[in-house]
């Protein structure tokens, strides 16, 4: 079996002139598997030339709890709790991709009700997870208060899913046929405020981040992706969006109910620096969260009273056949390859398909000529969550 | 979100490619299912070479490669994709290993870099080998973990590095379930007998 010495030595990048002569020998170094940068347990191997980064390379596998072998021993509907545990940050959006792919070969239709509220809370989550991911970028690069303000907004939302689900974080929320509990109209009002309260919040994370000074500089012209990188490594979501191509699933193949609604898609423009680099990302996904905040205004003027649960068979059998479901999360592009062999009441295989997995697969591309200090920058624009990395 | 006539790709894979041996496979339903490319395992490279630049229905990027074990044999699927804001495409395309002992493809690294860690995870869990992969190494499981995981006849080691990692009963759940059914029969047929 080949080994990473079998790579070779490599070679040691030039800045500029002046650094020709400071070329030292390869140390290397590991950031991880406890570093507080690495946002979980991911461990990267760095090889560097002084304080420049000749050569990375990511070992995952930390966080590995074997999610596809248990799935193909467990029933259709309890699956969905261990994909929960995939990303949990954004746990909504992983159940409801998950419960799409079996309703797609279920055939069952979802209430209207149920589909909005299934909007809602993945919009919710959205934010939710965007702003984790704001106040451990911030956090990343050495400013401990925009967290603060993250978590107090996030702390919203995490109690209203928590008053409707049972859970904080890993809901089982989102079941094959529509939702599993009904809002009152008394936290629907709550969201509707909590709306408010976020627009308004995010103005502050701009005036408070997004243009500072030293954030900008940390950020800008950093760890870039060309629009040929994004393709040939598979990159989406905001990585995809912030080096300027303007993809999104809920706009490009509408799913759900998303054509009724009216919202626009943030791409990265290079307002300071280059597009594609760190400080795009940052702000794309800082843009998603005002645009999500729209959605969830349509929703509440749609809401009419309903079921939220369609009719289900009690013992789910699918048909012989496979699916490839994708659904646009917080991350990326999520999607689950499901093949079931018919007659069965189990996946006969799940796959599933990560985000941060191939972002994590760019890492030793943009890597090589590096400070150490910007390649934490990096790691921390793709806002990568080691759940769902690692499976 | 398909957006390509896989029929008219068959065809004109055929044409281009002696040996390719593309076949459509359309499921019974099409509204449940989605349809799938089956491609010559021999010939994956020069047909995702192809893909990558057809004039007419090009995929420039490679969203996920997935092995499923048939225990007859084996399957992989690309899943490709084309990133465009007019044309969305996407397509499975799969190859069929029938050597299990051995299973060998050719890696698809140099068309797709998307592909060294996917190819890595197949390695990893199905035990494929790819030639000419950069840096084929395991890559969620520890690189001295023995068996490929994810294949139907697996059994996990009983302990790894003096560490017990499958004790007795705790992960086949198949297992656990034909006891208690078992046991509920027994019960049933004793309750009968009185």
């Amino acid at each position: 079996m080949q080994t990473r010495w079998d790579v070779g030595e490599p070679e040691r990048p030039t800045i500029n002139e002046e650094t020709e002569q400071l070329k030292s020998d390869l140390l290397t170094l590991n950031m991880g598997p406890q570093h507080p940068a690495t946002h979980g347990v991911l461990r990267i191997e760095i090889w560097t030339d002084s304080e420049i980064v000749a050569h990375a390379i990511p070992h995952l596998g930390y966080l590995h709890r074997c999610m596809e072998k248990h799935a193909e021993n467990l029933d259709f509907r309890g699956v969905i709790p261990f994909v929960d545990r995939l990303d949990y940050l954004a746990s909504m959006n992983m159940e409801w991709t998950y419960v799409a792919a079996i309703e797609k070969m279920l055939g069952t239709e979802v209430p209207r009700r149920g589909e909005l509220l299934r909007i809602m809370t993945a919009e919710l989550q959205r934010i939710a997870s965007h702003l984790m991911a704001f106040g451990t970028y911030a956090l990343d690069l050495g400013a401990f208060t925009p967290f603060l303000y993250a978590f107090e907004e996030r702390e919203k939302i995490l109690r209203l899913f928590e008053e409707v689900s049972g859970a904080r974080l890993l809901y089982n929320y989102i079941w094959i046929g529509g939702v599993w509990n009904d809002w009152t109209d008394e936290q629907l009002e709550r969201v509707s405020q909590f709306c408010d309260t976020m627009e308004i919040e995010a103005k502050k994370y701009h005036e408070l981040v997004s243009m500072n000074k030293i954030f900008v500089q940390r950020t800008a012209n950093v760890g870039v992706f060309t629009l040929d990188d994004c393709f040939s490594y598979g990159a989406s979501g905001p990585v995809l969006r912030g080096s300027g191509l303007k993809w999104d699933l809920r706009k490009v193949a509408p799913y759900s109910l998303y054509p009724e609604f009216d919202f626009d898609i943030p791409v990265g423009e290079g307002e300071v620096g280059v597009v594609g680099d760190c400080w795009n990302r940052y702000y794309v996904r800082m843009k998603e969260v005002v645009e999500s905040i729209k959605i969830i205004r349509q929703v509440l003027n749609k809401l009419e009273a309903g079921p939220v649960m369609g009719k289900v068979p009690k013992v789910i059998k699918l048909p012989k056949g496979e699916v490839y479901m994708r659904h646009e999360c917080p991350r990326g592009e999520l999607a689950f390859h499901l093949v079931s062999e018919g007659d069965s009441k189990k996946p006969y295989r799940l796959k599933v398909k990560s985000p941060c997995f191939t972002h994590v697969s760019m890492l030793p591309h943009v890597a090589p000529g590096q400070m150490i200090a910007d390649f934490v920058a990096t790691v921390g624009s793709i806002d990568i969550v080691l759940g769902e990395v690692d499976r | 979100m398909l957006n390509v006539d896989l029929n008219k790709l068959a065809e004109h894979l055929n044409n281009q490619i002696p040996g390719a041996n593309a076949t459509v496979h359309f499921p019974e339903d099409i509204k449940k299912c989605d349809p799938s490319l089956t491609v010559e395992a021999s010939k994956i490279f020069q047909v995702v070479q192809f893909l990558k630049s057809h004039p007419e229905t090009p995929f420039n990027s490679l969203h996920v490669i997935s092995g499923v074990d048939y225990v007859e044999w084996m399957e992989v699927a690309y899943v490709l994709t084309h990133y465009s804001l007019e044309n969305p495409r996407q397509m499975i395309l799969k190859v069929k290993l029938t050597d299990r002992v051995n299973p060998v493809l050719d890696s698809i690294v140099k068309v797709y870099a998307a592909a060294n860690f996917q190819e890595r995870e197949v390695f990893d869990m199905f035990g494929i080998r790819f030639n000419n992969h950069p840096d084929l190494r395991r890559i969620l499981c520890p690189d001295d973990w023995k068996g490929w995981p994810l294949r139907k006849d697996y059994v996990a080691q009983k302990d790894y590095n003096g560490m017990a990692v499958y004790p007795d009963g705790k992960m086949n759940f198949e297992d656990r379930e034909f006891i208690i059914r078992q046991d509920m029969i027994k019960k049933a047929q004793e309750a009968k007998a009185h």
